[in-house]
């Protein structure tokens, strides 16, 4: 909206204010519609994902495309964060004469927290933004509509199998990250010190226990569906042509790692919770 | 169609490999938690458990040999704890062995050790409660610390009152290190002793060679040598 002057050119408080005050209501009432757009698209999904057909062979490409194709990406991210993560953490252990506490606490930190989070926004921002852009340049180019006429499901077979099989592939890809990157631990661990490949795992998993393990796995489940959900509803509900769908990836892949965090910050007090 | 079932299987061995390191991870520590080897439950009644916690260690000749299963308060002043012991150690551990809480080094986990008991002593059998020792925690320490640091504080009072007495020349100590008059009095004693002993030991020798005394003096002579 234009911001309104007076007969010298000069702007009018009152009416400058009130013209941030509409913009803002705007805003507002745009975020509370994009919750409820949301929260209709989840509840569409678990209707969907129950009723039959089940487009099996279709939750098998996108597992292979979602899971499979993005293994080599996170395969070296875990690698280098293992190794990082124990060059840097050696410093400060060493000025305290705990250099034998590093196998420990970095598998920890992995399992725990850093593994589980770092994979899942390596998996936003490639399987969030890849959702993101190809549904909204089908929704761009009718794609979606052709489905529906030719009585095809859409939502059932672009958008259901693509959040199942993310909510199921990231798990593996976390458990491969975390097995890769606690082999990099044990590199850079080596580095500096000479730690037996068996001497490390006995250490690692002296200290780790299934209340570091389960919950690390449990989260990035609702990371997958999370990110899986956002990125096909971004693209789904994509409009303004060409433009949107370039705005559908990047928000896909802005809000999929925003929720990763609240979703990570809700795991952690739940978790704390159970473990007192 | 080739090439879908290329991709199903390259998913396939990539989902298996995932899978199998989560569960070989999974196997390892419930391993290490006593859950897939055979094992056995002794318990220890404490006063205090200084913050065992379910989980920790339990320690035999260096070696963990369990964990602790259950922690249960059964009076205000009595804690049970439950251990859960590899069956390989049984053999090695004897009814009259002893169970101390200790910590793994100076920052680590509390964990419970257990002293051997005397050979010759029958096995520990399943269920069985064994001798605990009260472990010295780090308040006992610190409460030994301060009642220490309380005497040195009045050992060092008391050695300020008594030197203050003796700067002011109070006491036997005070006067003979500060009092000039007596240090005369004693030096003008010493002479004395001094010029006396003179005088003794000019008697002496008169009275040794004197007529009467020399019989006597000549007899002490030869019994000396």
């Amino acid at each position: 909206m234009p911001i309104e002057t007076n007969k010298n050119g000069k702007v009018n408080p009152v009416r400058e204010l009130r013209s941030t005050e509409n913009s803002f209501v705007k805003h507002l009432k745009e975020f509370f519609e994009e919750i409820t757009l949301l929260t209709k698209f989840t509840f569409r999904f678990f209707k969907e994902v129950i009723k039959p057909p089940y487009e099996f062979n279709e939750f098998v490409k996108q597992s292979y495309l979602i899971g499979y194709k993005s293994f080599p990406l996170v395969a070296i991210t875990g690698l280098i964060m293992g190794l990082v993560l124990t060059i840097q953490s050696r410093p400060t252990l060493a000025q305290f004469g705990a250099e034998s506490w590093l196998p420990a606490m970095v598998a920890v930190s992995i399992v725990r927290e850093i593994g589980p989070v770092i994979t899942a926004l390596i998996f936003a921002g490639k399987v969030g933004s890849g959702i993101g852009a190809e549904l909204a340049s089908m929704k761009v180019t009718e794609q979606i509509d052709a489905m529906e006429v030719s009585g095809i499901n859409p939502f059932k077979y672009l958008v259901v199998t693509r959040i199942v099989s993310a909510t199921v592939m990231l798990p593996v890809l976390v458990s491969a990250a975390n097995a890769i990157s606690l082999y990099g631990a044990y590199i850079g661990v080596n580095l500096e010190g000479d730690v037996s490949f068996r001497l490390f795992f006995a250490q690692v998993f002296d200290k780790l226990s299934f209340t570091d393990v389960f919950p690390g796995i449990i989260k990035t489940f609702f990371f997958g569906f999370a990110v899986a959900l956002i990125s096909c509803y971004k693209g789904y509900n994509s409009n303004k042509g060409t433009e949107g769908v370039g705005k559908a990836a990047n928000s896909a892949v802005v809000f999929g790692s925003l929720f990763i965090f609240i979703l990570d910050m809700i795991a952690v007090q739940v978790t704390s919770l159970f473990s007192r | 169609m080739q090439k879908s079932t290329g991709n199903k299987m390259k998913l396939g061995i990539f989902v298996t490999i995932s899978v199998t390191a989560f569960i070989a991870g999974i196997y390892l520590i419930g391993q290490r938690q006593q859950l897939f080897s055979n094992t056995f439950q002794i318990s220890g009644i404490f006063k205090d458990i200084s913050g065992l916690q379910i989980g920790n260690n339990v320690r035999f000749s260096g070696i963990n040999v369990g964990i602790i299963d259950n922690i249960q308060q059964i009076t205000d002043s009595t804690v049970k704890v439950d251990m859960l012991i590899n069956d390989d150690s049984r053999k090695f551990i004897k009814k009259n062995a002893k169970a101390i809480i200790g910590s793994d080094g100076l920052m680590g986990n509390k964990l419970i050790l257990i002293i051997p008991g005397a050979p010759g002593m029958p096995m520990l059998s399943n269920d069985d409660i064994i001798e605990t020792t009260q472990p010295i925690t780090m308040d006992d320490i610190l409460f030994k610390i301060k009642v220490s640091s309380d005497n040195a504080a009045n050992i060092t009072d008391n050695l300020s009152a008594i030197t203050q007495n003796i700067r002011e020349g109070k006491g036997t100590i005070g006067k003979l290190f500060m009092d000039t008059v007596l240090a005369e009095n004693v030096d003008q004693a010493l002479i004395s002793i001094k010029q006396g002993a003179g005088g003794f030991k000019q008697n002496m020798n008169a009275a040794s060679n004197n007529i009467l005394l020399r019989g006597f003096f000549k007899k002490k002579n030869k019994k000396n040598k």
